[in-house]
């Protein structure tokens, strides 16, 4: 029994999962720690892998503790508890795992709301420490000390809104005079934390019905996905990238991603250049950071155009089915048979290669899937009582199918399209690697990573962190896309 | 609360601590914007320039992007994918600047020029009659002599009109497997292509058990008929199965080692040229997928139709190459030899025969129109004689070209059979078609090859190529490796790989950038050398604002900083001013100048 509990304690899974992680990223610095060419070890990852591995042993320490008290009492003892202060100091090693969940562990009845302002605030203060890493440049952007004190008082009060909420919200019910606040907190989205918009949203719902059950479902979505540490660790990583791609505009100078300065080629990591240069002398790093803005944006529309294009098309034959169904379905069919890839090679090929034209490229072959799913839901759910009972009262076509049926059947094509923007992440970097995306010297994850790949054996860095972002975005959708299946799923409980 | 107001006011601190050190974009680029006639550029608005390129020449296309950009143009990239495309776009004219390369293959200063150049030239958009006098000067000129007219076509064709933009000059490079290889048999000439028959194993007892294999880029061969092809798919492999009159060495000097000849010379006046034939090479035929001697000799009568059909425009379709040869006025066969006695050699010091006898065991007593009667242990040689429109001592180095190859009068007449004029490409097969030695139903491997190697067959993976049995057998120049495979390898990293694996011998043309591996790896051996092979901006001369705009173009010519472009490839390129720059020292040099392009620009707005 005591088994039991303790294996469905989050905290006890978070402690096990991010010790695991922990140790296992201290197993990979260690490993790089030493140079096999050259026989030396270089300290200063040896200390950041034995940093790393001080925390994961603590964190194992933890987690051993954890166990102890649930099967002792069936509760985290306070002591415990207060042990998370010592982990937070993680967070000067950027160990976001170790750091969320010491977060979770110090506050004993956690709620959706508490888990959003520690993501709000943990997103300000990673998007501070990369964009301070600039500070070791030669010189920094015209906006970047406006921008970086702005983002310095948004996540000072984001800080103060995570201890207002952890104070202040107990259960279901949030004290009224929070709504400025939640106002201020979806305002400071526009630094791209989408946490805080979401926080600020939660916020005003709950004040708003104040501890009645109204929005059930939404609560309930939020609820499973923010007990998920992998989706909300893959949400975080969207997050920030998301933010980050919104703040460079400020803190980061474009001209030292897109300049070549032959003063500079292929330079090692260092300060000035956290991730190295290529071999135009351009900052990888800073080149990475605006890629980021490329592959989201070409990633999230073609991904919405195909479910808003597929989605209707598939509602439509849905749920007239019969003829409209066939020739609807049939003219995809067709569609379908094109592989996509191909049929975005050949789209670049005849219309140039710029991002408009890689969003249609890559939209187009998507359509079918997305058509097929919706047509397969909206069957199901027209079946139902409800859309009869609408029916029988003469509602319109069209209004049944957009208040009654598209709401029923959404829940598979937001997992679904969440899942495939990592797919489409991948598309636009492959097509750029084959010389098919964006102009060269425009930073784009695919253009970067095809540059590094000629290096792969003298400067295998310049393929390798490009590689790394685009498995780390993709992952991110996947992890989010899983807990928003589970989360969706009425069966799952 | 308390905290959160210490926290706040370490936060401010910092913040206004970092302000002091930190230095921002404008501040460090301050001085540069205290320039003056920044702001009159800024205020007539950007620029746009088009450049058009292949995306193997990216790196260099963004090496002129930037400098363009950061010099206040905007520019648009036109990046095609190969150069089939790219020719496609150029002669539709969708182009400001095109990337553009060209290699003196000949090694003189006029062919790096006249075709490229000249108004009506094979491959010319120009059509300034100042440049085409100086050219036709040059022409005639010796060495000492064309250094000024060739430093005066430069001023005009780059510094006065801009109608190039010099970027760099090459390298010319291969990588050896000295494992397998004896490196110091592999030769890297200048200018012409790979010679094969010096190449030897290190382990000399392989030579006729294993095959050398080498590799090349194209599978497609244009033809296999000396003069209808002047491309990288067939240079190296034509060259090395036919021979010429004459050869360049190693740096470009003109010899008759390993040719057709034992000794050339100019008779007085430069307008006539004399070759002493060898009797020592026979024609080689496959048969069976097996090199054979036909028994039949090269000889002047050979020479003489292959020299005219060279030159004649119309002896095949397609021909590619007559403008190579425009300066052969007529090729003959010398069977007086009183009449070399009565001429003196250009160079002094006696007559043409005294010239043509140099080092020979036996002189010549008797000259034969008859191939199969010469003997020179006898006594009894074939000369040619060849006269040119006008004086025109480079003249030998287009002989010394692949296009110039000796093929077989007998056989040659056999094959192309049909009316040049009503050639019909659906049923006629013309000479050294490459279906014909391409493995399948058309195999008919017709070819006869005077030169070192012959080609059996071919597929899209590999060629096969024997060593003729008939060629100077005994002698020095006999080829050592009884058979040679060009493996077909489009991507260069692979080619790279195959070569590091051994799976290939030697590798043609590594890039500046794969340098490093291939001197950290002990079995290869880099070998470089300075190329012919020129990089330059050609400006589009119709229909755009560079065409009649001379500012614009100078602009762009001194946005080319070629201090970057050397950077870049981390000095394993040279400066250049034109394409003659690699065969002739003008003591030109292009300096960047961001002052000069300010000012163009300001011209070209106020011409506007």
């Amino acid at each position: 029994m005591a088994k039991l509990t303790f294996k469905s304690s989050l905290e006890y899974s978070e402690a096990t999962f991010s010790w695991i992680v922990t140790a296992g990223i201290a197993v990979i610095l260690l490993l790089s720690s030493y140079d096999l060419w050259t026989q030396a070890v270089r300290p200063s990852v040896l200390i950041i892998a034995l940093v790393y591995l001080l925390f994961a042993l603590l964190q194992l320490g933890l987690a051993w503790r954890i166990r102890n008290d649930i099967a002792r009492s069936g509760a985290i003892r306070s002591s415990t508890r207060a042990l998370g202060y010592i982990q937070l100091l993680s967070l000067f090693s950027g160990n976001l795992f170790i750091t969320a969940s010491a977060l979770h562990l110090i506050k004993r009845d956690r709620n959706t709301e508490y888990t959003l302002a520690v993501y709000t605030l943990l997103t300000g203060l990673f998007v501070i420490a990369i964009s301070a890493l600039n500070l070791f440049k030669p010189y920094v952007a015209d906006t970047f000390l406006p921008a970086i004190s702005l983002l310095l008082i948004t996540t000072g009060f984001h800080l103060i809104s995570l201890l207002l909420v952890a104070r202040f919200m107990k259960g279901r019910i949030a004290a009224p005079w929070l709504s400025p606040v939640a106002i201020l907190l979806i305002l400071t989205s526009v630094t791209g934390n989408l946490f805080a918009l979401l926080l600020g949203i939660n916020l005003l719902i709950k004040i708003r019905h104040n501890g009645k059950p109204a929005t059930a479902k939404w609560e309930e979505v939020w609820g499973k996905l923010t007990r998920s540490t992998t989706s909300m660790i893959g949400l975080f990583f969207i997050v920030f990238l998301f933010s980050m791609a919104v703040c460079s505009y400020f803190t980061f100078d474009y001209a030292m991603a897109t300049e070549n300065n032959y003063s500079a080629i292929l330079q090692h990591p260092s300060l000035a250049y956290p991730l190295g240069t290529d071999n135009f002398g351009r900052c990888l790093f800073t080149r990475i950071v605006f890629g980021a803005r490329i592959s989201l944006i070409v990633g999230f529309f073609s991904t919405l155009i195909p479910v808003v294009i597929g989605g209707a098309l598939g509602a439509i034959s849905g749920y007239y089915g019969r003829r409209t169904d066939n020739i609807i379905m049939r003219l995809l069919d067709v569609l379908y048979a094109i592989p996509g890839i191909l049929l975005a090679i050949a789209i670049i090929a005849a219309f140039g290669a710029n991002t408009f034209n890689l969003i249609i490229a890559l939209s187009v072959g998507a359509i079918p899937t997305y058509a097929r799913t919706m047509r397969a839901n909206v069957l199901l759910v027209s079946t139902f009582e409800y859309v009869e009972a609408a029916r029988a009262l003469g509602t319109r076509d069209l209004l049944i199918i957009i208040k009654h049926i598209i709401p029923g059947s959404l829940a598979p094509m937001i997992v679904k399209s969440t899942l495939t923007i990592g797919a489409a992440v991948i598309s636009t970097s492959s097509l750029s690697f084959l010389g098919l995306g964006v102009e060269p010297h425009i930073p784009e994850w695919g253009n970067i990573l095809k540059l590094g790949s000629t290096y792969l054996e003298s400067h295998s860095y310049l393929a390798i962190y490009p590689g790394l972002a685009i498995i780390l975005l993709v992952l991110s959708f996947n992890f989010l896309g899983d807990g928003l299946r589970d989360a969706l799923d009425p069966k799952l409980g | 609360m308390k905290k959160i107001s210490l926290l706040a006011l370490l936060l401010t601190f910092t913040l206004v601590a970092s302000a002091c050190t930190v230095k921002t974009k404008s501040e460090a680029t301050e001085p540069a914007a205290n320039e003056p006639s920044t702001e009159t550029v800024t205020e007539a608005g950007p620029v746009n320039i088009e450049l058009l390129g292949i995306a193997s020449n990216e790196s260099d296309l963004n090496i002129v992007r930037d400098q363009l950009v950061k010099n206040g143009f905007t520019v648009k990239l036109n990046i095609q994918p190969d150069y089939g495309s790219f020719k496609a776009q150029q002669d539709a004219g969708n182009y400001d600047i095109a990337h553009s390369g060209w290699t003196t293959v000949t090694g003189n200063p006029d062919y790096a020029v006249r075709s490229l150049f000249i108004s009506g030239g094979d491959y010319s958009i120009q059509n300034d009659p100042e440049i085409d006098k100086l050219i036709n000067q040059a022409a005639t000129e010796t060495p000492e002599q064309y250094k000024e007219t060739y430093k005066q076509l430069e001023q005009r064709l780059v510094f006065d009109k801009a109608y190039i933009a010099p970027l760099y000059i090459s390298l010319k490079s291969q990588a050896v497997n000295q494992d397998i290889l004896n490196a110091d048999t592999v030769r890297l000439s200048k200018s012409r292509a790979l010679a094969w028959e010096s190449i030897d194993f290190k382990d000399t007892s392989k030579r006729d058990s294993d095959p050398l294999i080498l590799t090349q880029t194209a599978s497609v061969l244009t033809s296999l008929d000396p003069i209808k092809g002047n491309d990288g798919s067939i240079n190296q492999l034509n060259t090395n199965m036919y021979v010429r009159l004459i050869n360049l060495t190693d740096d470009d000097q003109i010899t008759s080692d390993g040719s057709l000849s034992f000794n050339h010379t100019i008779a007085e006046g430069n307008s006539e040229y004399y070759f002493l034939l060898r009797d020592d090479i026979s024609f080689a035929k496959i048969d069976n997928k097996k090199a054979v001697d036909t028994g039949e000799r090269v000889g002047a009568d050979d020479v003489v139709f292959s020299l005219n059909r060279a030159k004649d425009k119309d002896s095949v379709p397609d021909h590619r190459t007559y403008s190579l040869h425009e300066h052969i006025k007529t090729v003959e066969i010398v069977t007086d030899v009183a009449s070399l006695d009565s001429i003196q050699s250009a160079s002094g010091g006696g007559s043409v025969k005294a010239a043509l006898e140099t080092g020979l065991d036996t002189g010549i007593k008797e000259l034969v129109a008859d191939k199969a009667q010469a003997d020179s242990q006898a006594g009894k040689y074939q000369v040619i004689k060849l006269t040119t429109t006008e004086p025109f001592p480079q003249v030998l180095n287009y002989l010394a070209h692949q296009s110039a190859g000796i093929v077989s009068k007998k056989q040659v007449e056999s094959i192309n059979t049909y009316d040049v004029a009503n050639f019909d490409v659906n049923k006629d097969i013309p000479y050294g078609d490459q279906n014909t030695v391409t493995e399948g139903a058309q195999y008919n491997n017709t070819l006869y090859a005077s030169g070192p190697y012959i080609l059996s067959h071919k597929n899209d993976y590999e060629g096969i190529f024997y060593k003729n049995p008939g060629y100077r057998k005994g002698s020095e120049h006999e080829p050592k490796i009884s058979t040679v495979n060009v493996r077909f390898i489009a991507d260069a990293d692979s080619a790279l790989s195959a070569l590091r694996n051994s799976e290939i011998h030697l590798y043609y043309g590594v890039p500046e950038t794969k340098y490093d591996i291939v001197k950290n790896d002990s079995k290869l051996k880099l070998q470089s050398i300075e190329s012919n092979g020129v990089t330059y901006l050609l400006f589009n001369t119709k229909n755009r604002e560079v065409a009649s705009s001379e500012a614009l173009r100078k602009a762009v010519l001194y946005s080319i900083n070629q201090d970057d472009i050397l950077a870049f490839y981390n000095n394993n390129k040279i400066k250049a001013v034109s394409t003659v720059s690699p065969l002739v020292d003008t003591g030109n040099e292009l300096v960047a100048d961001a002052n000069k392009v300010k000012e163009y620009l300001n011209e070209y707005h106020n011409s506007k």
